[in-house]
């Protein structure tokens, strides 16, 4: 009954949101409630939407459910996603603003079970998010030649602990803590991060529908200002910002724990800072998108050259 | 507590019973710590093996219920190998599995894609509400079941498993998760060539689990847990760790060794028992999988639970014991401040005694015992000391009269020998200068001068022994001295005479030794005769010569042979020679180290300068032979004589 009902909730919730879009600025993270979303709840906390004169409204999307979908039919104002996932979808025809890039570098890697090179076990079974982020391992499979299983899977890392699966793809801030708390892994046997291995490619930024931003770019503007701002508190008061991240948390009944959306909260600022500058910048870099861009191309998962300056505002 | 130690220290009965306590609570708590590690051995084996049982028992529960979940999974397989043809058949056995488990939450038979012609989704569930069962469809483009744990796991591990603990969404608000926590038991459906098209899957409430074994409490705060392969908590006493931590969970912010090796011993379906501390209380973690789910189940046990009765035994005991002490202290210290009363009686008789009440009379003790002997002891003391002190009494009066005698004795003596210096002011060519230094109140030692008609007669003597005996026979050595010269007899003559007296009924064998010398100051000759006496040292009369000792004939001592013929001797030109006349006190002087002064000494310090006067030269080696003596007692009395004519 549950199963069917929340489907059915899922429907109502997007609806509403869309019926209320022309006052409320709608914004939906790429995930459940967690610290890799601090700044926006610290934005709408604390008061930094409200200062901009905007109401923002921050939905999370369900477990099956993709925030892609959610952009592209408009059901939301913007969403959070990785830059290679916003590549694909520009490339594959729906045009896209980055409105604010918050994370300066890749948290992706890939986690084997037996504690080994991942691309050295044979044909082995891999776990992506159903929800997609993949485009960057799929392009080091390719490139290191590695015939895998792809397994997308709507939760994190039970298949990996269930000893389904032979490798899990991973973020540093996220997966990579729940399988150290399922004391499976220790403090590095077996990672294989990608920031390590020459694919250092930046990861989390807000995006909006090229058509919704020409209608709402000052909301927008306003948006990704407040939101920076709450970005910046965060990372000068951790503490505080950990309990707002809490309430989430307990707000949304998330299966998680305090020190776990510590190490998350800590990860997800040091991913932040440029790898360059090491300056918290929130840019967009010319030569990432590019790096991204080679990469997808030659894996055959973009079909054309999607250029840097396309997904400026 | 100042005065506390200050009684202690002012009674010895409180002493002594705090002595005696004290080592009686030595005494009890050796036997207490004995005891007690005896005992808690046997009652942590006793807790152990009961803690095992029921963790057994539990085991067993937990393993029936969730094989009756496995029962009821098999017996709808089956029937849906035998009509996968029909979606109705499939609606129905989900429905009937439910019914006819009534602790099953729900009951999906879900299909792979396009399955059933037509059908990207077919999950066809019944889901158990309040005894309400709902069946329907629920597969949908929002609730893409392909990718959830329940169906996944069993196709890609090709067998029956558990999943780990999940929720639903809550239906109020379709955002959040719901409280209710379940785990579902899953079996892949796979055609006659081995692949996988469709899953059966059965879900349980955690909650229902967790009400089953959360009533296993061995003890009154021991709690039972159960963690998944994931280390999560499916079974908790804290709700903030139930499903959102694992046993690992605090180990990442606070490494501790010991939770994080029990948490792997439960991962690698170990069976045991560890000591540690959980939530900061020191417990007894008993644990055991559940091998059909690959979870492990464990029971705490705080260490305070187990060990309650004992402490509280031991409380008691250790209270009881303290009591007892203290009474024992206060017994002790009555008990023995009456035995040692008399004590107290005989210490303040004792301060009467000696403030000078000698005869008191000191109470009647007829106790056998030591304090008895005491008592007795202390009166024979009394009566001793009484007549001790009569005696001393006596003897001081005695001896104080005798030494006022001796004083007498003294001044006469001292008012025998000439102690005016000059002796001859009115004469220019006569230099000379003496002195005596008993060593008792009276001294053997003599000394005399006088000038007669131009002859200087001078002797010098040292009588045998000390004390009055010498000193009256001294006394007489001198006067017959002053008798003999003023007849004018030579030297010789003086001594005969003196030795025949001396020599005549002498039954105490007593004799002298002397000097005798007349020196015509007209002539400047000196004739002399040396009665046994220490030959006088002449000291040169410029720098060039040394002192000499003078060479002296070998007469006997005066009153030692009757008869003796003396030989007497000259020096023709005795002016400007200075002579030294000393007795046995001085070359015989003794340090504390019983070193002798000796005659190289006295010649040494006699030719260290030149000669000044009779007075400087007596003064110059009294003061030598002060510091060669140093603390040491004069063994003999000490005469000097020094002389100069012209």
């Amino acid at each position: 009954m549950k199963r069917v009902l929340f489907g059915l909730f899922l429907a109502l919730t997007v609806s509403a949101a869309a019926q209320t879009k022309d006052d409320t600025f709608v914004f939906m993270p790429q995930w459940y409630a967690q610290a890799q979303f601090a700044g926006y709840y610290v934005a709408q906390e604390k008061g930094f939407y409200a200062e901009e004169g905007i109401q923002v409204d921050i939905v999370h999307p369900l477990t099956t459910q993709s925030v892609q979908s959610q952009i592209i039919e408009s059901h939301v104002d913007a969403v959070s996603l990785p830059l290679a996932q916003a590549l694909e979808m520009i490339g594959n025809g729906h045009p896209l603003v980055n409105l604010l890039q918050t994370s300066m570098n890749s948290a992706m890697m890939f986690i084997s079970r037996n504690g080994g090179d991942p691309f050295q076990i044979p044909k082995a079974k891999v776990t992506s998010w159903l929800a997609g982020y993949d485009q960057l391992a799929r392009c080091i499979a390719s490139k290191e030649h590695w015939n895998c299983e792809w397994v997308k899977s709507a939760s994190s890392v039970n298949l990996f602990i269930a000893g389904a699966v032979d490798v899990t793809l991973a973020m540093s801030f996220n997966e990579y803590y729940q399988l150290r708390q399922a004391g499976l892994i220790g403090s590095g046997n077996g990672v294989y991060r990608f920031s390590d291995h020459g694919y250092n490619i930046q990861q989390d930024g807000v995006y909006m529908s090229r058509r919704a931003y020409s209608k709402k770019a000052n909301t927008a503007q306003a948006f990704a200002r407040a939101s920076r701002r709450g970005w910046e508190w965060a990372a000068a008061h951790p503490d505080e910002t950990l309990d707002i991240v809490m309430q989430y948390v307990k707000r949304y009944r998330i299966p998680t724990n305090r020190i776990l959306q510590r190490l998350m909260l800590e990860e997800t600022l040091r991913l932040q800072l440029d790898p360059d500058s090491g300056d918290r910048s929130f840019r967009l870099r010319k030569d990432m998108v590019e790096k991204a861009d080679r990469m997808m191309m030659d894996a055959g998962i973009l079909k054309r050259e999607v250029r840097y300056e396309e997904l400026l505002p | 507590m100042k005065k506390l130690f200050e009684n202690l220290r002012h009674s010895f009965s409180a002493r002594l019973s705090l002595w005696v306590v004290l080592f009686a609570a030595l005494v009890f708590l050796a036997a207490q710590a004995f005891v007690s590690l005896q005992s808690r051995s046997s009652i942590r084996q006793e807790a152990i093996k009961g803690a095992t049982q029921v963790l057994d028992n539990a085991v067993l529960r937990l393993n029936n219920i969730l094989e009756d979940v496995q029962l009821a999974a098999d017996n709808t397989e089956w029937l849906v190998y035998r009509h996968l043809d029909s979606k109705e058949a499939m609606f129905e056995y989900s429905r009937s599995t439910v019914q006819g488990a009534p602790f099953l939450n729900g009951c999906s038979i879900s299909f792979e894609p396009y399955f059933f012609k037509d059908d990207l989704y077919f999950s066809a569930y019944s889901g158990n509400s309040d005894g309400v069962v709902t069946t329907m469809q629920e597969g949908n483009d929002s609730y893409q079941y392909f990718y959830l744990d329940w169906y996944l796991l069993p196709k890609l591990l090709n067998q029956p498993c558990w999943t780990e603990p999940y929720c639903d969404w809550d239906e109020e608000d379709g955002k959040s998760f719901e409280t209710e926590m379940q785990v579902s038991y899953c079996k892949p459906l796979t055609a006659g060539d081995g692949s996988f098209f469709g899953t059966i899957s059965l879900d349980i409430s955690l909650k229902w689990l967790s009400e089953t074994i959360s009533s296993v409490k061995p003890y009154p705060h021991s709690y039972s847990m159960l963690v998944g392969r994931g280390g999560t908590y499916l079974v908790h006493p804290d709700p903030e760790k139930l499903f959102y931590e694992t046993v690992f969970t605090e180990d990442l912010a606070n490494p501790d060794p010991k939770y994080r090796a029990l948490g792997q011993a439960m991962l690698n379906w170990e069976e045991g028992m560890k000591v540690l501390k959980v939530d900061g209380v020191r417990s007894y973690v008993f644990y055991k999988p559940l091998r059909a789910t690959g979870w492990s189940m464990a029971i705490v046990c705080p260490e305070s639970d187990i060990f309650s009765g004992f402490n509280k035994l031991r409380l008691i005991a250790l209270a009881i014991a303290f009591l007892g002490l203290l009474l024992m202290f206060f017994v002790c210290v009555k008990v023995i401040g009456k035995m040692v009363h008399p004590l107290s009686t005989l210490a303040a008789e004792a301060e009467k005694i000696a403030s000078g009440h000698f005869d008191d009379v000191l109470p009647q003790d007829d106790r056998m015992d030591e304090l008895g002997t005491l008592s007795r002891s202390f009166a024979h003391m009394q009566t001793s000391l009484v007549s001790y002190i009569d005696e001393l009494t006596r003897t001081t009066a005695k001896k104080e009269r005798i030494e006022g005698e001796l004083q007498v004795a003294r001044n006469i003596q001292r008012g025998m020998v000439p102690r005016t210096f000059p002796p001859f002011p009115e004469r220019k060519d006569v230099d000379l200068f003496a002195s005596i230094t008993p060593a008792k109140e009276v001294s053997g030692d003599l000394y005399d001068y006088f000038i007669l008609r131009e002859k200087l007669y001078f002797c010098i003597g040292d009588v045998s022994g000390k004390g009055v005996p010498a000193s009256l026979f001294m006394a007489v050595s001198r006067s017959l001295f002053r008798l003999l010269g003023q007849q004018e007899l030579p030297p010789t003559e003086i001594a005969r005479q003196i030795n025949e007296a001396f020599s005549v009924d002498n039954e105490q064998m007593m004799f002298v030794t002397m000097f005798f010398g007349v020196v015509d100051l007209q002539q400047g000759s000196l004739d002399f005769c040396n009665c046994g006496h220490n030959p006088p040292i002449l000291l040169p009369r410029n720098g060039t010569e040394r002192p000499m000792p003078l060479e002296c004939e070998a007469n006997t001592p005066l009153g030692v042979c009757q008869g003796w013929e003396y030989k007497g001797q000259q020096i023709a030109d005795f002016k400007g020679r200075p002579l030294f006349l000393f007795t046995d006190g001085l070359n015989e002087a003794e340090n504390l180290s019983h070193e002798e002064f000796g005659n190289d000494r006295l010649l040494k310090e006699l030719g260290r300068a030149p000669f000044r006067d009779a007075q400087t030269t007596v003064q110059a080696i009294r003061s030598a032979v002060a510091d060669h003596v140093g603390e040491a007692d004069a063994s003999d009395d000490l005469t000097l004589l020094c002389l100069k004519i012209g």
